[in-house]
């Protein structure tokens, strides 16, 4: 039971003050005096006096591999330090841990500042972490400052090559490890927000020493394919080690290679490697990224219809104005008719004038005929049409007179001068017609 | 680009399978074409009319669109590539 270590190592006496044992006397082999039997307990307090009164563990500096740390709730951290040959149980208190600048992973080389106690419940004994450092850590922020400098005076950091990301993409391109979380949490984001679009996977490795050319080479693939839009290049999170890789020069100028823009989002808000800098865009992480890379899914239903009802209202709009153009036409041609009455006056007259002029029954039906048309033109739908009037008929054949007759969605077939419109009805108003006739 | 000599040619289904972004863009700029008001009514109505069908592949695609994933260089991802 791990958990309870803390417990019952609070619990027991602080301090060197143990129990001494007697010393032995020599021994005689005359006397052949009966061996000391001690209790389990009694020789744990004694491995623990030694351990405790030897100044180099009471303060000491170990380097080695973090295995299979443990965090169980108490907020305390078991693990062992290991390297090829040993391993030495190590545990880290939670006050500890949260002033660690890293939080112990599997595999992390670290550098452990503590003390060596022993346990006596257990006969064991352990090294009490006070600080966690990792290891080669100022080598490789050292290397990260200088590769950093060098890569900004090339320019590769400029603002002013960092392209607009396309709004609309219709092909993406990933390069990611096939395996694990962030692929899985890039198409989930994608298949909520924007599945439209086309995922072009290059899978590589993100982790290790041979991860820096697989990535460049995925890249390369990417860069070879034809119409991709956008390239993401995304990793999960990790120690500095575990993100170096894009903090390499190869990596770094690849992605700064990207003929398309290229979005990074490696490892969590706080990770900044030397690649999202050389990205036309960072995305604090994978999910971001292709959050970043596409239009809002969700909200495009909304957009849509909000796009219809702009052109329903534009039309409304152009009708309405076409009808009060009509109404002004309506008027004016009202103003006209004591013009129509004197046509029909001077054809009454031409009657009159053919009638007594020629005595002719023919010709007097001719002429009968003639202003007969005549006066039906002017009676006729076609002329009224030709004036801008229409003449809406239902599915049915019926003549609309009515609005009330029809509703929204009913098909309407309206009749104008020259020819006919297939319509439907958007809505109905009661009202409309008072100003027709004003 | 979706324009109207291409509209008037498409079939619904045909319109659904066009690229996303193009149905929007050609939607967007039928609305702006209407609302720009320098068209006949006639024409506005086919233009309201050529709205319509845009919207209509629009929600198809929304409704039916999903995910397509490629995969590059299965084959040529030996280590020594």
């Amino acid at each position: 039971m791990r958990d309870d270590q803390p417990t019952l190592w609070d619990a027991a006496p602080a301090g060197p003050a143990v129990p001494e044992p007697a010393v032995e006397p020599a021994v005689t082999p005359a006397t052949k005096p009966a061996p000391r039997i001690l209790r389990v307990s009694e020789l744990n307090r004694r491995v623990r006096g030694l351990l405790d009164a030897d100044g180099l563990l009471a303060d000491v500096f170990v380097e080695g591999e973090v295995s299979q740390p443990s965090f169980p709730p108490s907020g305390h951290c078991f693990f062992t330090l290991k390297d090829a040959n040993s391993q030495l149980r190590s545990v880290c208190f939670r006050e500890q841990l949260e002033r660690a600048t890293v939080r112990p992973v599997h595999g992390m080389n670290v550098i452990c500042r503590g003390r060596v106690r022993g346990y006596e419940p257990q006969g064991t004994y352990q090294l009490y972490v006070e600080t966690i450092t990792p290891a080669g850590a100022g080598d490789l922020h050292a290397r990260y400052e200088a590769l950093r400098v060098k890569l900004a005076g090339a320019g590769l950091f400029d603002e002013g090559r960092k392209r607009p990301i396309p709004r609309w993409p219709r092909r993406i391109g990933v390069v990611t490890s096939p395996v694990g979380a962030v692929w899985r949490d890039i198409t989930n984001v994608l298949r909520r927000r924007y599945p439209m679009c086309e995922l072009v996977l290059a899978p590589t490795i993100v982790q290790g020493a041979n991860s820096a050319p697989a990535i460049v080479r995925a890249l390369r693939r990417l860069y070879a394919e034809t119409n991709l839009d956008t390239i993401i290049l995304a990793r999960g999170g990790g120690s500095l080690e575990d993100l170096w890789s894009f903090n390499e020069e190869s990596v770094v100028r690849a992605v700064a290679d990207s003929p398309v823009p290229i979005i990074v989002g490696v490892g969590h808000e706080s990770d900044v490697t030397l690649a999202d800098f050389a990205a036309d865009l960072r995305a604090p992480t994978p999910s971001a990224a292709a959050e970043l890379a596409t239009p809002d899914g969700t909200q495009l239903p909304t957009i849509m219809n909000r796009l219809r009802d702009r052109a329903s209202a534009a039309l409304l709009a152009r009708a309405d104005q076409r009808r009060r153009f009509l109404d002004s036409e309506g008027r004016a041609l009202g103003r006209l008719a004591p013009d129509i009455g004197a046509a029909r006056q001077r054809s009454a007259d031409l009657l009159d004038r053919g009638w007594r002029a020629v005595g002719d029954r023919l010709e007097r039906r001719r002429l009968l005929l003639e202003a007969a048309r005549d006066g039906l033109r002017t009676l006729s739908p076609v002329a009224t049409l030709e004036r801008g009037y229409a003449v809406a008929r239902t599915v049915d054949g019926r003549i609309l007179r009515d609005a009330a007759a029809v509703s929204a969605g009913d098909p309407l077939h309206v009749v104008v001068a020259r020819g006919t419109v297939d319509a439907r009805v958007e809505r109905t108003r009661a009202d409309g017609t008072e100003d027709l006739l004003s | 680009v979706i324009d109207e000599a291409r509209l008037a040619v498409l079939t619904d289904e045909e319109l659904a399978r066009r690229p996303f972004d193009e149905l929007v863009a050609a939607l967007q700029r039928t609305v702006q074409g209407l609302e720009a008001g320098n068209v006949g009514l006639e024409e506005s109505i086919e233009l309201y009319k050529q709205g319509l069908r845009l919207h209509a592949a629009c929600e198809t695609r929304l409704r039916e669109a999903e995910l397509t994933i490629t995969e590059l260089g299965r084959r040529g991802a030996a280590p020594e590539e």
